[in-house]
């Protein structure tokens, strides 16, 4: 494996001090092997062309004007130009758990922090919007290493508390974002799936583009528990006493019912959903997503 | 019992039952023992947990109660429940028989009708009694061969136990019916065979001889057939009694029941009358029955006598023993009948050697009158032969010496069984030496004071008030009567049942010691254990007569002279003669044990040298080498090693041969009453007792009677089992659901 992916594995992310250290680590670790020329923004609307510079992907590398004029150009494409990406982070109280020693919004922060470095790293746009049931606290797009370093420091002072609200913040927040963007937002969703409907909705409606990254514990997908517990849930959700033995397979289809739902909503509206486990290599998400994403710009798919 | 269950076996472990709450138990101290977590996907949680709640409770409370249910059932299967034959669990019950075949194998059930005897008959219904039962059903049968002793063999398989009834042979012994009885008890209680009332079946095959059962006022060893009979009536069991005898109700028979001499054999050569006593246990008078006399294996010619029915006959054998020692008697019934066992009857008869007397002279005289044992001589000496031809032996070889002889070669005590003292001054110590260890290895000191006897010297050399010297008292100060011819003393009472005075016993007789007057004699004290055989009736009571024994000897001490100075005994040949005769018999009688002895006797004796190739020959001529070595004994005596009860168990003769020591012979006899066959009748034996109950032998032992035998039906296979598939359930179960919440991969 390239060494640029074992130093995406999150337990070794998890010793970085800080952000801003691990989303240059992520997107450097990832830059550096096949998703060397990697772009958030990808299209197949040809806008013009620009030099190249070390690290552009060779196949982006236009070479008829190379043979004909002896120089490296790459192409862009309308999208390269002026992508806009929103980040939501989802802060409620339920993303504190975690059986690894990162929690899902370690996780979160994360992937937010390295899609933000990626996407203003190629002068790109990027905010933040942390929220739990309701907004929290913002960054304004922007771009620049100013902007750069008020979303990573955004990111790092925030502390996951409160309970979840996803519809209704991004109801509530899909009419303040001026500009049509990419919105990313990164929760474990446990939440009514109709309100989390209605809120992408509105964000398809307003014409941007929303990727659903569902983050969760490889427990929460397993429930590889035995014995009896006491489950005290977080969020003022209650407490179980349970088997965890007995329940175990109800419990994952429960899980899995969520999951399909929610991936069959979003696929409705034409939703990308990333759905990660925290014990997951973040290079293997991130490729895997931006691979997609690649795939259906070719294709031809919005 | 008509309930369901009748009651437990190991009733004392009903109580684990109570262990059946420990899974309860459990299973509550582990509804406290929720670990506590946090989570976040609760929603997912609490659906899983409504859609799964029901069925989960419902598959814990199942696995739950299956445990319990096992653990209870475990413990009921262990206390073994069991039920009568009227409850509806009968048919799952396993009817286990214990049973309990006593069979009588007393002396009696040699009696012979046709082809059997009683005994051979008793086997044969035993077998039959056994062959109802069924080993693999897990009946059980224990086995008592009664007699004296119940031989009881353990429980067992009733194959093994018909094995084992092959090997009983009849005894010639009683029979004890309590010691049966109370063996088959113990043995039924150890082996947990009694855990219900009445479980155990015990048949009692026995030819029903009256003197058996008797146990009210019958007679000694008779109390304790009542408790053990009380014993089992608490217990509930019941004994089926069966007469296994083919024999009237008082079958005729004859038996021996007594040999013996009439009076002590007094030596050889001198005749004595052997009565040979017969007994008629049936109702008729038998006439013309001839019984014959053994002595020594030489046939004496038989006599015929005529018994009263129920009485008895002396049939009288006139016996010379030409020489000391031991003879054997046999007596006969030559007339023979169906219980040929009491028809003979062995005796051994020890005919003493002559008394070899040491007279100690202390005051001779010339004349009969004026010598200290003149007449003792007399009496003591054999008549001379007046002519006639014909000697007659006597049982004394008396020998006077002056005591200056007394530890000589004249006068070696070795050489002598009594040495008398008459009147002797005093003794030597060297003498005193020499008489000590010799009455202690079993001679007999007569010691008669007189006029010359220094009372202190001999205080000194052969009292001590510890009893530890030879005298039997202190001699103390002479007592006269002032006027001889006016005053005398008498005997004022005796020890009527001493062998040495027994012959004044008879108050015929009785004067010739109590009125003959003591004119002196010296008053005593007696030391620690002698006794007085004769007090005067002085103002001190004072003793005439004392003994005292010393290890294997004895003293005696006559306070008075044995000449006519002192008193006038010697005078009177009427009470000297039979006076000094037995007190010199019995003064030199050992204590020898008996050679007469119950059949199942062991047998034991001590010779005076080292026995070598020491053998024991029974009654049929079979020849053992003893077990063991002979000890020696004080006195210079050798005890042989012992011949145990288990190997005279028939009646006759036995002898113990060695080289050195001679031939010793034993008598081993039976109990004559074996001989009454006078049997109780079976509407009878149900009056005894409640405990006992007459069955009519029908041929199997599923008889009426064998019926009422309760039956006990256990339960605790159909239990077992029952737990078995309840563990095997609670087992399945649980792997089914462990499987259903296991990670499928």
């Amino acid at each position: 494996m390239a060494q640029g992916v074992s130093a995406l594995d999150p337990a070794v992310l998890d010793r970085l001090a800080s952000l801003s250290l691990v989303a240059r680590t992520v997107v450097e670790g990832f830059m550096a092997g096949q998703h060397r020329s990697a772009r958030l923004g990808s299209s197949v609307e040809f806008a013009q062309h620009r030099e190249y510079v070390p690290g552009d992907d060779l196949r982006r590398v236009d070479w008829k004007v190379y043979a004909r004029q002896d120089r490296l150009v790459v192409k862009q494409y309308v999208e390269e130009t002026n992508l806009v990406c929103h980040l939501l982070v989802d802060a409620s109280e339920s993303m504190s758990y975690g059986s690894k020693p990162w929690t899902k919004f370690d996780y979160a922060r994360w992937c937010a922090a390295s899609l933000a470095h990626l996407v203003l790293m190629q002068r790109d746009t990027a905010g933040l919007v942390l929220f739990d049931r309701e907004f929290r606290a913002k960054v304004r797009p922007g771009n620049g290493a100013l902007q750069r370093k008020e979303i990573l420091e955004t990111l790092d002072k925030a502390e996951p508390k409160g309970s979840t609200g996803i519809g209704s913040v991004v109801e509530w927040i899909t009419p303040k974002i001026k500009q049509r963007g990419i919105v990313c937002i990164f929760s474990d969703f446990f939440d009514d799936l109709a309100g989390v409907t209605q809120g992408l909705r509105r964000l398809v409606h307003a014409g941007h583009e929303p990727v659903v990254f569902q983050i969760l514990d490889p427990e929460e997908l397993a429930f590889d528990f035995n014995g009896l517990l006491r489950l005290d849930g977080l969020e003022g959700s209650g407490m179980q006493k349970i088997d965890a033995r007995a329940i175990r397979e109800a419990y994952r289809e429960e899980i899995q019912k969520h999951q399909r739902e929610l991936s069959r909503q979003a696929s409705l509206l034409s939703i990308d959903v990333v759905t990660v486990s925290t014990a997951d290599s973040l290079d293997a998400v991130l490729s895997t997503y931006l691979a997609r994403r690649s795939a259906r710009a070719r294709g031809g798919r919005r | 019992m008509g309930g369901w269950v009748g009651g437990f076996v190991n009733a004392g472990l009903v109580a684990g039952a109570a262990l059946a709450l420990v899974p309860l138990i459990i299973h509550i101290l582990n509804r406290r023992r929720h670990k506590p977590m946090p989570w976040a996907a609760m929603r997912f949680v609490q659906a899983a947990h409504k859609r799964t709640r029901r069925r989960v409770r419902m598959e814990n409370w199942l696995l739950l109660f299956l445990r319990m249910a096992a653990i209870a059932l475990l413990a009921l299967a262990i206390a073994r429940p069991f039920t009568g034959e009227k409850s509806p669990l009968a048919g799952i019950t396993e009817t286990r028989r214990d049973l309990v075949v006593i069979l009588d194998g007393s002396a009696s059930t040699l009696w012979r009708e046709g082809v059997e005897t009683t005994f051979e008959r008793g086997v044969g219904r035993a077998r039959e009694l056994l062959r109802d039962l069924s080993g693999a059903r897990g009946d059980r049968a224990l086995v008592v061969l009664a007699g004296n002793v119940p031989r009881t063999a353990p429980w067992t398989s009733p194959e093994a136990a018909a094995g084992l009834l092959e090997t009983f042979q009849p005894t010639e012994e009683g029979l004890d019916l309590a010691a049966a009885l109370g063996d088959a008890i113990d043995a039924a209680q150890r082996e947990n065979a009694l855990g219900a009332r009445g479980a155990l079946e015990v048949r009692l095959l026995t030819d029903l001889q009256r003197r058996s059962f008797l146990f009210e006022g019958g007679g000694e060893g008779r109390e304790p057939l009542g408790e053990a009979l009380d014993r089992l009536a608490e217990l509930g069991v019941k004994v089926l009694v069966e007469d296994v005898s083919t024999a009237a109700s008082q079958p005729q028979n004859l038996g021996i029941s007594a040999v013996a001499p009439s009076t002590r054999v007094l030596g050889p050569m001198i005749t004595t009358d052997v009565r040979v006593e017969v007994r008629n246990f049936g109702p008729e008078t038998k006439s013309g029955v001839r019984v014959a006399l053994e002595v020594d294996g030489e046939r004496r010619p038989a006599q015929i006598v005529d018994i009263p029915a129920r009485g008895r006959t002396e049939a009288v054998f006139a016996v010379s023993f030409p020489r000391a020692g031991e003879h054997t008697l046999l007596a006969r019934i030559e007339d023979g009948d169906k219980l040929p066992l009491d028809n003979t009857r062995a005796h051994v008869i020890h005919v003493p050697p002559p008394a070899r007397v040491l007279l100690v002279n202390g005051a001779p005289g010339a004349v009969i009158e004026e010598d200290e044992v003149g007449y003792l001589r007399a009496v003591l000496e054999p008549p001379l032969d007046d002519g006639g031809g014909i000697g007659i032996a006597s049982p004394f070889e008396p020998r006077t010496i002056p005591p200056e002889d007394l530890g000589t070669t004249a006068g070696d005590p070795a050489a002598y069984d009594v040495i008398w003292l008459a009147n002797v001054e005093s003794l030597p110590a060297a003498a005193v030496d020499r008489l000590e260890p010799w009455v202690a290895a079993g001679g007999a000191l007569v010691v008669s004071l007189g006029d010359r006897v220094d009372a202190s010297s001999w205080n000194a050399r052969m009292w001590r008030a510890d009893g530890s010297g030879l005298l039997p008292a202190e001699i103390g100060a002479r007592v006269a009567v002032r006027e001889r011819s006016a005053s005398w003393h008498r005997v004022k009472s005796f020890a009527l049942d001493h062998p040495a005075l027994a012959f004044f016993a008879d108050e015929r007789f009785q004067p010739l010691l109590t009125e003959v007057p003591v004119h002196e004699f010296f008053a005593t004290r007696l030391v620690p254990g002698a006794k007085s055989l004769a007090v005067l009736d002085d103002d001190g009571s004072n003793a005439l007569l004392v003994e005292r024994s010393y290890d294997r000897g004895r003293v005696l001490l006559w306070t008075s002279s044995i000449d006519p100075a002192w008193t006038r005994m010697p005078q009177s040949p009427a009470t000297l003669v039979p006076l000094v005769h037995e007190l010199l018999r019995y003064a030199r009688a050992l204590d020898e044990e008996p050679r007469n002895l119950p059949v199942g006797a062991p047998l034991g004796a001590e010779v005076a040298t080292f026995p070598r190739g020491m053998s024991v020959v029974r009654p049929d001529g079979s020849k053992k080498p003893l077990d063991g070595e002979a000890q020696s004994t004080p006195g210079n005596r050798w005890r042989l090693p012992s011949v145990p009860g288990r190997e005279t168990e028939a009646s006759g003769l036995y002898s113990i041969q060695t080289e050195g020591a001679g031939v010793l012979s034993f008598a081993l006899v039976i109990d004559p009453l074996e001989g009454d066959l006078d049997r109780l009748s079976l509407d009878e034996v149900g009056g005894i007792h409640p405990a006992l109950v007459a069955v009519r032998n029908e041929g199997s032992s599923n008889d009426a009677a064998g019926a009422e035998a309760p039956r006990r039906g256990e339960l605790w296979r159909p239990i077992a089992a029952l737990c078995l598939a309840f563990l095997v359930f609670e087992s399945l179960f649980g792997a089914w659901i462990g499987r259903r919440r296991r990670v499928r991969a």
